[in-house]
């Protein structure tokens, strides 16, 4: 045991809250998914941690496979925010009302 | 004594590169800083014993999923985007929510004794860990017990290729 665990926890609980901060005030609808990614990497990191503390692989593998998802979810993202760009240039999410009742 | 100096620096690292790529107002300086933070994640997986998902953190977040971000930064052409307000007009309010759920992250596991968590970890996972290095388990592990949840994560993956040429692709045929 190097590192302890309760710093890792701490450490995830930071970057989770710097990424949900981005997610929720960030205009631009890119930056709003990177944000996304970055709490799936605070959570990869308390996952991590834990398989480690607990000597069992399982949250290793967790984590791999939220890399996965998180891939899938930015190639269907992307996709999404090409296609916005292309009926209506621009990324700020504040001017997508077409959908507002 | 060393290695907590390392994830020191590390953690440090990856706390301000996070604050500085959510904050950064031009698109691309966000992405360089995401990088870093990716980079100094890996680094602190090394520390945590797992050398495989370093790898693939490099190798699929920094060098896959972040170069796509940057070519649709890139493509989409936003040359305004500076002067625009890179918050919204509910920034306050969103910042309360990250803090709020940090602290409460924090609260959570302030009482936590730390040697009373290893108690869950089962006895033969542990011997099996003891043996050899982590990546011949880890694939051992990924062919083996979870061999279905590993080919359902392929099912999702090409599920997400067709569904993004899907969308990418309608708004170009209806125009």
């Amino acid at each position: 045991m190097i590192v302890p665990m309760s710093t890792v926890l701490a450490l995830s609980a930071v970057l989770f809250g710097i990424g949900a901060f981005g997610f929720l005030a960030r205009r631009n609808i890119i930056l709003m998914l990177v944000s996304a990614e970055v709490m799936l990497n605070a959570v990869n990191l308390s996952l991590v941690g834990f398989s480690q503390h607990l000597d069992d692989l399982r949250g290793q593998i967790l984590a791999l496979f939220v890399i996965a998802v998180a891939a899938a979810e930015a190639a269907v993202g992307l996709g999404l925010i090409i296609a916005l760009n292309r009926n209506r240039p621009g990324a700020g999410v504040d001017e997508l009302t077409e959908l507002k009742w | 004594m060393i290695t907590q100096a390392i994830f020191a620096y590390m953690a440090a690292a990856s706390v301000g590169s996070a604050i500085l790529a959510v904050t950064r107002k031009n698109p691309v300086h966000s992405m360089l800083w995401v990088l870093a933070l990716f980079l100094h994640m890996a680094g602190m997986f090394l520390l945590l014993d797992a050398e495989f998902l370093a790898a693939v953190q490099i190798i699929v977040y920094a060098g896959a999923i972040l170069i796509f971000y940057l070519f649709v930064v890139m493509l989409l052409n936003l040359p305004d985007e500076e002067a625009r307000p890179r918050f919204g007009r509910h920034w306050p309010f969103a910042a309360a929510v990250g803090v709020s759920f940090a602290g409460l992250a924090w609260l959570a596991l302030a009482p936590t004794p730390d040697p009373d968590i290893g108690r869950f970890a089962t006895p033969s996972a542990v011997a099996e860990r003891s043996q050899i290095g982590t990546i011949a388990e880890l694939g051992e592990a990924l062919f083996g017990p979870y061999a279905l949840p590993f080919e359902m994560a392929s099912l999702v993956l090409l599920a997400a290729i067709v569904g993004a040429i899907v969308v990418a692709k309608r708004g170009q045929l209806s125009s």
